[in-house]
């Protein structure tokens, strides 16, 4: 079974006083799991606002999106809550780390929300810091730390109570070359080891030439799907 | 406490220390604000008490009985006989303080002129329990319980008349007969008061001496009660009405002055209106600093919901911060406000620099005003700036907690 399941979905944000805009035409795919995947196109295309969806940050105004088969249109905003803590890792473009905690307090900050003890959090980060080459920086402040140190913090916070799934939208953006590319390599890794699927929006191409499948989006539609052999 | 809240107050209280400066000066501001009401609903109770403990040194009861028609005329025929007997007969609290007064208006006259009076007869030995001014003898001292022709007279009587410890007074009062019925009396002391009309007008005998002035037998004219919380005085009035039967009246302090009940209700109203302008004021200043705190967050709450945070620990988020400056802020005013009133209580504050006292719509109030502390009061003001606070931090809670995550996030 597919790990997410996206099907006829339409998104049309329809403000006060203004011509609807349709983010997304009717979008079909299924990602199963494991996949190292990137949805592509130009600014404006519907990047975000699928990954939005797949992540029930957004309802969809129409059609369903499933993760582990659960339907999304069908959960209160608790439950829907609870799904992304339990299922779903996000990374967002620009770090985004809560600035009054540390880097470990971040990255232990779901597990937290799952109710997992202080001492199993530290125990559990440690290990994800010292596999992603952040040991020195457990007790930093986010704003004390590089973008890079801090957009790997993000990952970290995104894998490490395990999700099936991990959104990236744009994660290389605020990076340079090297290092967003170091980012992508360890987000390999990451994917091979714990068979975590990675999803990505990007149009930058060091990003898109690492996924195993690339879906172009244009205009809110998919217009192409490839897979790649590794 | 349960982890989750430990944890939403442990973020709460970094977050409030984001912008260090925007969070004192709002705490200022509640603090201010309650110091505010506090200190000024204990300067205006303490006004009111002062004018209420007015009452015991102008030597008028809590409540006081008459022979029904004396007040309207001041006929000194209308008289209570035997009035001596009745405190046994009066239900009344205990603590309380009773004394029966022989009353009359007369000519005061020494060597220098003399001086319109009101003549009260009264037991030496139980007068001073009833007339607080009584207690402050500034020459000579209070007449002994047997002493029939000594008088107490006030300072500026004294003064108007020449008169010192030992002189002679003359009396002359219109007797209960209609004829004038006067006698010689000595000064044994000259007392203290800070309504110039007392220390001008009054002047103490013995009962004794008044009944034999009056052409009286054991009659009294008014039977003071002082009880040791005014504010039950109507309700014991109204008992004693009811008990005494019509052909006595007892009027309680607000019947004899009704100017204090008028001061206690017009400085009940001030406060009121002052206190809810100060919590408007301060109820504002919380929103906005909670907006301004939270809304310039969104996105990072937009965040938090994305990794999979509750609505409802979004607003036990929120409401940790206000939970934080509510409390920071209340302890501080209550304690400032609190420890200010305590000492002007002892201190108090002399707001008619020179004077002794003020008239106040036929009132006189002290200079110095003692404020009142009252422990009570502090806690109620504290407790309602406090609500108020977390009830304002629901606001922006609930306007984060209605986004879905994908709209926070877009939020800059």
């Amino acid at each position: 079974m597919p790990v997410i399941e996206v099907d006829n979905v339409t998104r049309v944000y329809a403000e006060k006083g203004q011509t609807p805009s349709h983010a997304l035409r009717g979008v079909t795919l299924a990602v199963e799991r494991g996949e190292f995947m990137a949805f592509a196109g130009p600014s404006g295309s519907g990047k975000t606002t699928l990954l939005n969806l797949i992540g029930g940050l957004d309802a969809p105004s129409s059609g369903e999106v499933r993760v582990d088969g659960v339907a999304l249109s069908g959960l209160s905003r608790k439950a829907l809550a609870d799904l992304r803590r339990d299922r779903i890792g996000f990374v967002f473009q620009s770090y985004n780390l809560v600035p009054v905690l540390t880097a470990a307090e971040n990255a232990g900050y779901v597990l937290e929300l799952k109710g997992v003890s202080a001492k199993e959090r530290r125990d559990k980060v440690k290990a994800i810091f010292e596999r992603m080459g952040l040991s020195p920086f457990l007790d930093s402040r986010p704003l004390k730390m590089s973008g890079g140190q801090q957009q790997r913090v993000a990952v970290a916070r995104a894998i490490v109570s395990q999700p099936a799934v991990v959104l990236a939208d744009e994660p290389t953006a605020n990076l340079d070359q090297a290092t967003g590319a170091a980012l992508m390599d360890l987000m390999r890794e990451l994917n091979r080891e714990r068979g975590i699927t990675f999803i990505f929006s990007s149009h930058d191409p060091m990003v898109l030439e690492r996924a195993d499948r690339l879906v172009r989006l244009v205009d809110g539609l998919v217009v192409t799907d490839e897979k790649r052999a590794r | 406490m349960s982890t989750a809240l430990t944890s939403a107050l442990a973020l709460g209280w970094r977050n409030i220390w984001r912008n260090r400066r925007r969070t004192v000066i709002s705490m200022s501001a509640i603090g201010v604000g309650l110091v505010l009401v506090i200190f000024y609903s204990g300067l205006v109770g303490g006004m009111a008490q002062d004018a209420k403990n007015q009452l015991d040194s102008a030597g008028i009861g809590h409540v006081e009985i008459f022979a029904r028609g004396f007040r309207d005329k001041r006929d000194v025929a209308v008289a209570m006989e035997d009035a001596s007997g009745w405190r046994e007969k009066l239900r009344l609290p205990p603590g309380a303080q009773v004394g029966a007064r022989v009353l009359a208006r007369g000519l005061a006259t020494s060597a220098r002129g003399n001086e319109p009076v009101s003549v009260l007869g009264v037991e030496w030995d139980n007068e001073p329990k009833l007339s607080a001014h009584l207690q402050h003898i500034s020459a000579g001292a209070l007449p002994a319980p047997d002493d029939v022709h000594g008088v107490l007279i006030g300072e500026q009587l004294a003064e108007r008349l020449a008169l010192q410890v030992g002189a002679k007074l003359r009396l002359m009062v219109q007797r209960a007969d209609a004829e004038m019925g006067a006698d010689l009396f000595r000064v044994r002391g000259v007392f203290h008061s800070i309504s110039p009309a007392i220390a001008q007008r009054q002047v103490y005998v013995s009962k004794a001496a008044a009944r034999e002035l009056l052409g009286l037998s054991e009659a009294s004219h008014q039977l003071v009660v002082q009880i040791d919380d005014p504010d039950a005085a109507d309700a014991l009035a109204k008992e004693l009405n009811t008990a005494l039967g019509a052909r006595f009246e007892a009027l309680s302090w607000g019947e004899l002055l009704p100017v204090l009940k008028r001061l206690e209700a017009y400085t009940g109203s001030i406060t009121l209106a002052l206190a809810t302008f100060v919590y408007f004021l301060v109820g504002l200043g919380i929103l906005n600093t909670m907006l301004m705190s939270v809304l310039e967050r969104t996105r990072e709450f937009g965040v938090l919901m994305a990794l999979g945070t509750r609505p409802s620990r979004v607003l036990h988020l929120v409401l940790a911060e206000s939970f934080w400056i509510a409390t920071l802020s209340a302890a501080g005013g209550a304690l400032t406000g609190g420890l200010l009133a305590w000492y002007f209580s002892h201190a108090g504050i002399n707001f008619v620099p020179g004077t002794e006292s003020y008239q106040f719509e036929g009132a006189t109030i002290s200079s110095l005003i003692k404020t009142r502390f009252s422990p009570a009061e502090i806690a109620r003001a504290t407790a309602f700036v406090y609500v108020m606070t977390l009830i304002v931090g629901l606001y922006p809670a609930s306007r984060i907690t209605r986004l879905l995550p994908a709209e926070a996030l877009r939020k800059t």
